[in-house]
């Protein structure tokens, strides 16, 4: 650093350390905004992250491997075929994949009928593979009545509870699942409740029902095929760097397999988190603009107060820019401590009292519903030291425009006039 | 920069030879507020050549601060010349001019105008960290000022914890340390009791004299007036008399 720059940088220091209750007030406000930013951003990470994981395993997980048009044309025209089940398989069988993935679920899902004594009423009817529908699906835990399906069943179903109590359907009881089959046939299966589920979501409690997926693929005449393969991964932030690896990995059957993120099976989901991150935006932009107004109030009234100050440094031979950098260093440095300091604060509260999750249940006492996705009131905050570094880096953004204008009053102050000035 | 002669440079000081240290040609300074025209200093011509000890004097609104300032490059004359060492002051960029103060004049003012946040010795050494003077040689010469001007044992300290006088004492000794051509003063002694302005003056009669440096005041003192070797009187912000008592 050359000598004026070292003369800048002790001025600015000891600015700062003259008025240590005026430098303390506003950095508290700094501390004060950075800790509430750590704080908000971890919450509200660690809320997304558990819509997005209750969303996916509810539904088609993180990633799901379709026929093209299965997703607008939800018929068996649109499967997937044993061959292409087997590709993807391989595909799943890459190091990088096998590293970002918890488990995969085949399913195969048809728009039926579910028929008793009682009603017939529509249902959204599901093949799984029970033994990976419980890595994979938060469904078992759910269970209201009887049990979840075992990999030995055959002619049993998993009954949203709702849909169980209008069809008069108990543990045990019989009924008749109807759908339209490969051939285009209507095809009726009789299947024994097993268990039945109350998820919270209201669509999947009045018309949802899991049946083993060996018997759908007999019943349907489809066997070995399946309308979609979920994945659940390790981080949702891994969704765009294993669907590229699937979709190269895939390249060879383009017309018959087509990969899907989260963000386009549940856009519901997807506009509901989008919009989250707005509320959370504005709510950063207000602390930002407290953070920015502590600055630009505390570096003003510092110029103001030193204007003979900045007269003499002129008239010693600082140049107009360098007295304007004396005055941007401070503002910098105020910013760049307070920040660090709130950094370090937020994360201490997080993880002090909230790493086991913030309790909303007194709020709200009860499991949540919203665009599909079951909200637990108890959010666990996680912290992403990217988006940590990245507030920041905002802060410091912040901190120097704020910085700009005292600065550039600093160096507008007239020499001669200053020195006439009353400190 | 360069001057209109030819520049001898020595041990950090800059004179050109034989160049007066100061020159004004038809000066003049004018405010208009409101549109009301105020003549600050009205055509000053005036010569103050190498190593004089100068007073301008005069009642208060005499305009002897403002012809001071523009001397100093503080503040720029409506119309008219200045040249400083032979330099055309009024043809100089804010940076030169900023380099010029630095380089080749010295400043004291009335209320000290010492940083609060430097301690005495970083004051009096301020100018010599911007000439980028290595550390050992600045410690040098301003202890050895401040055993002169009987600062010594008080290096440390801040201005707040220094009297008047001692911190009139420390602006002298930055005005004078980077040994500039010019020393321009206002008001020195203002604030302070007669026995600490008489040793103030003489400390800096005795730098003229061994230093050879051009002291310019602006001051209605008469204990700084009787000591010059010259009273420049302004009324009005023009020269009414120009005395000379070599």
């Amino acid at each position: 650093m050359s000598a004026r720059g070292r003369i800048r940088l002790r001025l600015a220091l000891r600015n700062l350390r003259r008025h240590k209750r005026r430098s303390l007030l506003s950095g508290s406000a700094m501390v004060l905004a950075m800790a509430l930013l750590v704080f908000s951003r971890t919450i509200a990470e660690g809320g997304h992250e558990e819509w997005i994981d209750s969303g996916v395993r509810m539904g088609d997980g993180h990633v799901s491997v379709q026929a093209p048009e299965f997703r607008t044309r939800r018929t068996l025209d649109y499967r997937l075929s044993p061959e292409a089940r087997a590709a993807v398989r391989d595909a799943l069988g890459s190091e990088i994949l096998t590293e970002r993935l918890v488990a995969t679920a085949p399913r195969l899902m048809i728009q039926g009928l579910a028929s008793s004594s009682a009603a017939a009423l529509p249902a959204l009817i599901v093949g799984i593979d029970p033994e990976a529908e419980r890595v994979f699906s938060a469904l078992d835990e759910k269970l209201e009545e009887g049990r979840w399906l075992e990999p030995d069943d055959r002619l049993r179903a998993y009954v949203g509870a709702r849909l169980a109590s209008r069809l008069k359907l108990k543990e045990g009881s019989r009924f008749v699942l109807t759908a339209q089959d490969a051939a285009g046939d209507i095809t009726g299966q009789m299947v024994r409740v097993a268990g039945t589920f109350r998820s919270g979501i209201p669509e999947m409690d009045e018309g949802y029902i899991q049946i083993p997926i060996t018997t759908a693929q007999e019943w349907l005449g489809v066997p070995g095929a399946a309308t979609s393969e979920a994945l659940l991964l390790r981080n949702s932030r891994d969704v765009g760097p294993v669907r590229r690896d699937l979709e190269a990995s895939l390249a060879d059957w383009e017309g018959d397999a087509s990969v899907l993120e989260w963000r386009e099976s549940m856009p519901e989901l997807d506009a509901a988190v989008r919009m989250d991150d707005w509320a959370d935006y504005v709510f950063h932009i207000m602390l930002f603009v407290i953070a920015a107004t502590a600055i630009v109030n505390t570096i003003l009234m510092s110029v103001m107060y030193r204007t003979r100050e900045f007269g003499v440094l002129r008239a010693l031979g600082l140049e107009r820019g360098e007295v304007g950098r004396v005055v941007f260093i401070e503002g910098m440095i105020l910013t760049a401590i307070s920040g660090l300091f709130g950094m370090a604060l937020g994360a201490a509260i997080v993880w002090g009292f909230f790493r086991n999750g913030l309790d909303f249940s007194a709020i709200w006492d009860m499991e949540m519903e919203a665009a599909g996705v079951v909200i637990d009131p108890v959010i666990v905050p996680r912290f992403h030291w990217n988006q940590i570094l990245q507030s920041l880096a905002f802060i410091l953004v912040i901190g120097s425009l704020a910085s700009v204008y005292p600065a550039w009053r600093a160096t507008r102050i007239d020499v001669a006039e200053a020195m006439k000035f009353e400190e | 920069m360069s001057g209109g002669n030819g520049n001898e440079v020595s041990t950090g000081r800059v004179r050109s030879i034989g160049t007066p240290a100061v020159r004004t040609e038809g000066l003049w300074k004018v405010y208009e507020h409101d549109g009301i025209r105020v003549e600050a200093v009205r055509d000053v011509t005036l010569t103050i050549e190498q190593g004089e000890f100068v007073v301008l004097a005069g009642p208060s609104g005499s305009g002897k601060t403002t012809l001071l300032n523009m001397v100093g490059g503080l503040t720029r004359p409506s119309e008219g010349g200045i040249w400083i060492d032979g330099i055309d002051v009024t043809s100089l960029s804010e940076r030169d001019l900023a380099r010029l103060r630095l380089e080749r004049l010295g400043f004291v003012f009335q209320a000290y105008n010492l940083l609060p946040v430097l301690t005495a010795l970083e004051n009096a050494e301020f100018t010599l960290l911007l000439r980028d003077v290595p550390a050992e040689e600045r410690r040098k010469r301003v202890e050895k000022l401040f055993e002169r001007i009987g600062m010594g044992g008080l290096e440390d300290r801040r201005p707040g914890k220094l009297s008047g006088g001692q911190q009139q004492r420390v602006a002298v000794a930055r005005a004078v340390v980077g040994e500039p051509a010019l020393v321009l003063a206002d008001e020195p002694t203002a604030n302070l009791d007669t026995a600490t302005s008489t040793a103030l003056i003489d400390l800096m009669a005795e730098l003229n004299r061994d230093l050879g440096t051009t002291f310019v005041f602006a001051t209605h003192d008469t204990r700084l007036m009787d000591r010059a070797r010259r009273v420049v009187r302004l009324v009005d912000g023009g020269i009414v008399d120009d005395d000379r008592r070599d």
